[in-house]
């Protein structure tokens, strides 16, 4: 099982790797959504996976049973799904006012903070 | 014994209080200010007595005991000649500045660089440890710097400050090291302990190290050819800076660390090598170029680097009698090289020029500076009976002798002192001899101020020699002896013995003469030579530090290129790298991982997560590539559904969805089109730097999950899940008890990205040029 | 309903029992104060006047909960709470050692000076929307992530510190603030991401996330199989980007010159640090049989960050980016000790850093008040300031050289430790790396003293007026900073001190791990 999912995550690397490769920065943006899952996919793997039974108290029960799944995990993977989703809004946002005061969406035009063909350091004293 | 504690702070205070003063008082400021070099000179000749009898006053205050280095102060024969020369030469310096500069707007903030660097120098030659020794020297390259670049509405009084700083502050740093080094040869870090050590340190494997390192802190301080060219340069700053610095303080550094040093690093076949190798060539050079110039302080400055030269020389000869002759020449040099750079201020202050070409009869206008120049120039030529003839028929003593090496020195010595000889009298006799020459101005005697200190030394020069008993008594033999490292008694008088020095003497003397006499000559053939060759160290620079701009400018252009695929593309690169390195170093690979034997439905999942990747790159509008994005998303909400994570489940399916409708929205609105148009070379190389990296690290995980699983944790959360925190789910309780905090943080993440788009979506720019910084926007504040 | 069962439970296995010192909560008070104040600028968003006094008030407040934190620390040593009063390593731990405290400390000096400096630099739009909240939110992250005990949660303060400057670097709205948020973020969310995938495997290999639990667990399982090493180099990694360390270190330059000075100025002083810390907390802490393999590869990324930042600083025309590329030099610096491990060697990185964070913040508040003098950052057009205001050149130049390491300024003292601790193990070229690249700094700051100070003025420029009523506030926030470095340089013994104790301690993470667990080493987990 855990070594199914976890050649998963490679192929989630690999593609979110590549789309962040692009010029692009909306392939940018959706790599990085997508590299979000791979990292969710890979804590989920490393702390090891049971099929179905989830990590709740049975009604009258003090401990949960047997070979249930392992919890923290979960609440790992909890908070990064939240983390990496705010992180995704600000970016499309950012994205998205990039291009209204740019009007690019090609990272190598984005020459603004670091100019192309600048000049050079004075050389003098 | 703690006087000497103040002392050392003196000069530092009364600098801070120097602007003050001539806000109040003017130019008589220095009348008070002078006061403090002189109660500090009057401090050290307490100590006369008991050095001169052969004794060593060490004393100190921890300063930083975590790291063994105190605050503390030696004083032999060495360092107290040097701060006497120091606190006695700046006594008359300040007073001298306080005419030189009068009414120059920023005649305060003179001073006040002025008694900071007399600080510095006093702190350096009395320093016992070697880090405060250090602190000063770099302090001396610091204070030169604001000196030299006093005037710094000129381009060339900026180069020069800076070619100051960079070269012997390259040297200070190369000096740090080697300081350590011996630091860590020895086990000692005061120079009085290190005295003792000298067996340890010449036999040590990083001797060589050690001496080249202290080797280029003494050469750039001494202006040693070929790092000879900044000190001409430094003359861009006002005369009372040169007269100062080049004579007994600044470029003396360089020599004192080696006379300091001589007693444990001497006496080496390198030492005596590579010390009259350098010194010679510098005698020779600096002599040549002085030749050369017809500015006065130029011509001066030249002479100042040959006689730095001839002291490198002297003390690296290897002889006592040469170490003597060092000693005696470098107190005749600081008494008459002061007096005739003041010499030079007062002629240019009072005839407006210093080209000695321009100048001639200011004898009747200027009597006592003449007379204080004609005695100086009596002694930097080396006759009696002022201290330069001790130093010189010293030296000759101290070298001559029948070796092919001997030979060699003394001639080169001959040369340079010859030269040494016309130079003075063409600083000393040209502008004031001779039918009178038009001037831009009118000259005047200079006022008490500036012609005092011309004097006084000029006058020391000649009753050293004559008093040459006392001299030696209390300045010479003490000095000697500590450079020496062994007790040396100087007997050299002005009355001249028969004998091989005093021919050398007359040689010399002659050589002058006629070289004198063929001066124009000599200057015209220098130029023409000098065109020849083109190139100097002085231009060389200038490439260096355009080289330098212009290479980090290129590095600096290919590493920053500013497209962010780049950036990205480097970071990938170097992640798949370092993790496939770190796995093949360590053997870390995963072992092969039998085939996963999983439900056809959980089959079905994992292809939709991979279809959904995939269809994402290949999408081929807008529709596809968010669908697609979707898929994967809903994918992996699917697998955690499975495998016993509902929560995970439900929150991914939710921020799925929120991701796709918002990104729908988007993508809508700027008509983004998702497919980009890499190169097929750009798609293989892109694609092989992502399989590299996820390769990397789906290999870590394999191999992570072979590990045995330690669920110590689990299990804890699992028993006090409801018995103690009272929760049934218990990744719910993990999220708000067990790890509340991590909650409590993701909350703030969630708050803050909120209002961070707000304000992206909120603010928009205002229409200002971005180069240049908004104004203060402060009225609603206060 | 439920005691009765409840009884069963022997709570002492689960939980601290003893309550825990009032001092205790020092170690989180930088994060309430941070939350509370931020909290209320928030709702006090639109009364700027209200908000700026509240947010300079909780900004001093978390200094002085810094300053009480550090004092406990040197005094009674490692200072552990446990959230939630769960035994560690099963609750979230605070651990505030000499390492956290010292860095919080100069943190929480830097997050005042530039709260001050902002009064007179951030427009009261920017204010509006969230200016104080962001920094405080910042301050409170980087604080917390100095002092938190746990990795995850280490990544959790990681997260709030980053989406807190993305808040400040976007303020404005300016177009090349925008092109230089697009990178800061994008590549910073990468190393963020890569540290969260470091944890995990962590986890997985570990089973557990206290870094104490994980320091103590290290010898045994580092013999057992298991990719331990590249789990290593996957936090060398993450953290030397966040650090901006060579070749990782584009993002910085990109982006540092772009928004305004204030938020420069704290990015300078706190970021990049944050990732210096984590690389010192990992490879000391937790990994020093990893760092003691990875010495020389350490050595080699910090002598070329070094020399590439040096390079950098000379090749650009707009001071505030010459300081961009400072940053990265100090950070080769910071990292020279962690190669080298020896106690000298830390105990030089870490007063490195701390010099680093005071000055840095202090250049660019400089630069921000020499621009507006001047009117640009351009080197080209700089000039004219020596007349203008001597006294800002001095304080320039003692800037200058402090950053060079030339004495009297406190840059000389770590640099002294870190050149001896390299020559005490024959690391000659770590030692020279060191000594070159301060040359080329001096060179490139003394270049910038004498384009903007000693130069005239060029012609048909506007006269450079004096310095506003509103300015001087700017200055004396600048002026504190620098009369730190210059105490630091005359007097370093207090300093020396506590980075020796600093690296005393990191070079014995027993300590560390005793604190923790109480020296109660069955407290769970074994």
């Amino acid at each position: 099982m855990e070594v199914a999912i976890a050649i998963l995550t490679g192929v989630f690397f690999l593609v979110s790797i590549y789309l962040i490769l692009s010029r692009h920065i909306i392939r940018v943006l959706l790599g990085v959504a997508m590299l979000g899952n791979g990292v969710n996919l890979t804590i989920f793997t490393a702390g090891r996976i049971t099929r179905e039974i989830p990590p709740i108290i049975g009604d009258d029960a003090t401990v949960p049973l047997e070979g249930i799944a392992n919890p923290l995990p979960q609440a790992l993977v909890l908070t990064a799904i939240v983390i990496a989703f705010s992180f995704f809004a600000f970016l499309l946002v950012l994205v998205f006012r990039t291009y209204q005061e740019l009007g690019t969406d090609d990272t190598a035009e984005m020459r603004d903070a670091e100019p192309e063909g600048e000049a050079s350091p004075p050389l003098g004293y | 014994m703690q006087l000497t504690f103040y002392a050392l702070f003196a000069p530092f205070i009364a600098a801070l209080f120097a602007p003050m003063l001539v806000r109040i008082f003017s130019h008589n400021a220095a009348w008070i200010l002078a006061l403090v070099p002189a109660l500090l000179f009057f401090h050290y000749t307490g100590f006369l007595p008991e050095i001169s009898d052969g004794g060593r006053v060490t004393g100190g205050v921890e300063w930083i005991p975590s790291f063994n280095v105190n605050f503390s102060w030696f004083i032999d024969g060495l360092s107290l000649t040097f701060a006497l020369l120091i606190t006695g030469i700046g006594t008359l310096i300040i007073l001298y500045a306080g005419g030189y500069m009068k009414g120059h707007q920023q005649q305060g903030r003179f001073l006040s660089f002025m008694l900071m660097f007399m600080g510095a120098m006093q702190g350096l030659v009395l320093s016992d440890s070697f880090l405060m020794f250090f602190v000063f020297w770099e302090l001396t390259s610091i204070t030169s710097f604001l000196l030299i670049g006093f005037n710094h509405d000129k381009e060339r009084s900026r180069r020069a400050a800076m070619q100051a700083l960079v070269v012997t502050g390259l040297g200070g740093l190369s000096l740090l090291a080697g300081l350590i080094m011996i630091w860590n040869i020895t086990g000692v870090s005061e120079i009085s302990l290190l005295l003792g050590t000298g067996d340890a340190l010449r036999e040590s494997p990083f001797y060589l190290a050690a001496f080249l390192l202290v080797l280029g802190g003494a050469f750039t301080k001494s202006a040693q050819f070929p790092l000879h060219f900044w000190l001409p340069n430094a003359m861009e700053a006002p005369t009372p800076v040169s007269a100062y610095l080049h004579s007994a303080t600044m470029v003396k550094a360089g020599v004192f660390l080696l006379m300091r040093m001589n007693p444990v690093m001497g006496d080496t076949a390198l030492w005596e090598t590579v010390l009259p190798l350098f010194g010679g060539a510098t005698l020779l050079v600096g002599t040549w170029l002085a030749v050369r110039q017809t500015d006065l302080k130029l011509m001066l400055a030249y002479t100042t680097v040959a006689s730095l030269g001839l002291l490198v020389m002297l003390t690296g000869f290897g002889t006592e009698k040469a170490i003597e002759g060092a000693v005696l020449y470098l107190i005749a040099h600081s008494l008459f090289k002061g007096c005739l750079f003041m010499v030079a201020g007062n002629v240019d202050h009072e005839a407006g020029t210093r080209d000695v070409t321009k100048l001639g009869g200011l004898m009747a206008a200027m009597p006592i500076t003449f007379g204080a120049a004609l005695l100086a120039a009596l002694s930097m030529g080396g006759l009696p009976p002022f201290v330069g003839f001790l130093a010189k028929e010293e030296i000759y003593y101290g070298i001559a002798s029948a070796d092919s090496w001997s030979i060699f020195v003394t001639g080169v010595a001959i040369i340079g002192n010859a030269l040494m000889l016309v130079i003075g009298f063409a600083v000393a006799l040209k502008p004031f001899l001779g039918p009178k020459v038009e001037t831009p101005k009118s000259a005047h005697e200079a006022p008490l101020l500036m012609f005092a200190g011309p004097v006084v030394l000029a006058a020391l020069g000649l009753v050293g020699g004559l008093l040459s008993g006392v001299f030696h008594k209390l300045f010479s033999s003490p000095m000697a002896s500590a450079v020496a490292g062994t007790p040396l008694e100087i007997k050299i008088t002005v009355i001249p013995h028969l004998g091989l020095a005093l021919t050398l003497s007359v040689i010399t003397v002659a050589l002058g003469v006629v070289m004198y006499w063929g001066m124009a000559w000599l200057r015209e053939k220098m130029a023409s030579l000098l065109k020849a060759i083109g190139w100097g160290p002085d231009v060389g620079f200038d490439q260096f530090i355009r080289g330098l701009v212009k290479g980090s400018t290129a590095l600096t252009r290919r590493l920053q290129t500013g497209s962010m695929e780049f950036y990205v593309t480097t970071v990938f690169v170097v992640l798949g790298i370092s993790l496939f390195v770190a796995l093949y170093k360590a053997d870390e690979w995963p072992q092969l991982p039998a085939i996963p034997s999983l439900f056809i439905y959980e089959w079905a999942v994992i292809l939709i997560c991979v279809i959904g990747l995939f269809s994402v790159i290949f999408a081929k509008n807008r529709l596809t590539a968010i669908v697609s994005l979707g898929i994967q998303g809903f994918g992996v909400a699917l697998l955690f559904m499975l495998m016993g994570a509902p929560d995970l489940a439900f929150t991914q399916f939710m921020v799925e969805t929120l991701s796709v409708v918002i990104l729908a929205l988007v993508m809508t609105r700027l008509r983004l089109l998702p497919q980009d148009h890499r190169s097929a070379y750009q798609t293989f190389q892109d694609g092989f730097i992502a399989l590299g990296a996820a390769t990397a690290m789906t290999l870590i995980l394999l191999g992570v999950v072979q590990t045995e699983f330690d669920p110590t944790l689990s299990e804890f959360f699992n028993a006090y899940s409801y018995t103690i925190a009272q929760g049934k789910n218990i990744v719910n309780v993990i999220l708000v008890d067990f790890r509340g905090v991590d909650t409590f943080g993701e909350i703030a993440v969630v708050m803050v990205s909120g209002l961070a788009i707000l304000a992206l979506i909120r603010i928009l720019p205002k229409k200002t040029n971005p180069d240049v910084p908004r104004s203060e926007n402060t009225e609603e504040i206060f | 309903m439920a005691s009765a069962k409840k009884s069963d439970v022997n709570l002492e296995n689960a939980m601290v029992m003893a309550d825990p010192a009032l001092a205790d909560w020092l170690v989180a008070a930088p994060l309430i104060l941070g939350f509370i104040f931020g909290a209320i600028c928030l709702m006090q968003r639109k009364n700027v006047l209200l908000q700026t006094r509240i947010a300079l008030f909780g900004l001093l407040l978390m200094l002085i909960a810094d300053i009480g934190l550090f004092i406990n620390v040197w005094q009674n040593g490692t200072v552990v709470m446990t959230m939630g009063r769960w035994l560690p390593p099963f609750g979230i731990t605070f651990a505030a050692d000499m390492l956290g405290a010292t860095f919080a400390l100069v943190a929480g000096i830097v997050g005042l000076a530039g709260g001050i400096y902002a009064l007179s630099d951030v427009d009261s739009t920017s204010r509006r929307y969230g200016f104080y909240p962001f920094l405080l939110l910042m301050l409170a992250g980087v604080t917390t992530a100095f002092l938190t005990g746990d990795i995850f949660n280490l990544y959790v303060w990681f997260e709030v510190l980053l989406i807190s400057s993305f808040g400040l670097i976007v303020l404005g709205s300016e177009r090349r603030q925008l092109d230089g948020a697009i990178k800061y973020a994008f590549l910073n969310l990468v190393a963020t991401t890569l540290f969260l995938i470091g944890v995990a495997y962590l986890y997985g290999v570990f089973g557990t996330l206290n870094m104490a639990d994980i320091a103590r667990k290290a010898p045994a399982l580092q013999e057992a199989e298991g990719p331990h090493f590249a789990i290593a180099i996957m936090f060398l990694f993450a953290f030397a980007m966040k650090a901006a360390a060579f070749p990782l270190n584009a993002w910085l330059p990109a982006s540092y010159h772009t928004p305004r000075i204030a938020v420069s100025a704290v990015f300078a002083g706190l970021l990049t640090k944050v990732g210096v810390y984590a690389l010192l907390r990992i490879f000391l802490t937790m990994f020093p049989a990893d760092r003691d393999e990875l010495g020389a590869v350490i050595a080699i990324i910090a002598a070329l960050t070094m020399l590439v930042g040096a390079l950098g600083a000379l090749a650009q025309t707009d001071i505030r980016r010459v300081l961009g590329y400072l940053v990265i030099s100090g950070i080769g610096l910071m990292l020279a000790g962690l190669a080298l491990g020896s106690e000298t060697g830390i105990s030089g990185s870490i007063f490195y850093a701390a010099h680093s964070m005071i000055v840095m913040t202090a250049l660019y508040l400089l630069a921000g008040i020499i621009g507006r003098l001047m009117g640009t950052f351009d080197l080209h057009k700089a000039g004219g300031l020596y007349q203008a205001s001597p006294w800002l050149g001095a304080l320039c130049l003692v800037l200058a050289f402090s950053v060079s390491g030339l004495p009297p300024f406190s840059g000389l003292w770590p640099k002294v430790l870190l050149v001896k601790g390299s020559i005490d193990v024959g690391a000659w070229w770590l030692a020279a790396a060191i000594i070159v690249s301060g040359f080329l700094t001096t060179i490139a700051m003394v270049r910038v003293f004498s384009f903007s100070f000693w130069r005239t003025r060029a012609e048909g420029l506007v006269e450079i007026g004096p310095i506003s009523r509103e300015g001087r506030i700017k200055l004396y926030a600048a002026l504190g900073l620098t009369a730190l470095t210059v105490i630091a340089g005359v007097y370093p013994e207090p300093f020396i001190q506590v980075s020796d104790r600093v690296a005393f301690e990191l070079t014995h993470p027993q300590t560390y791990i005793d604190a923790v667990f109480g020296g109660n080493q069955e407290g769970g987990g074994q």
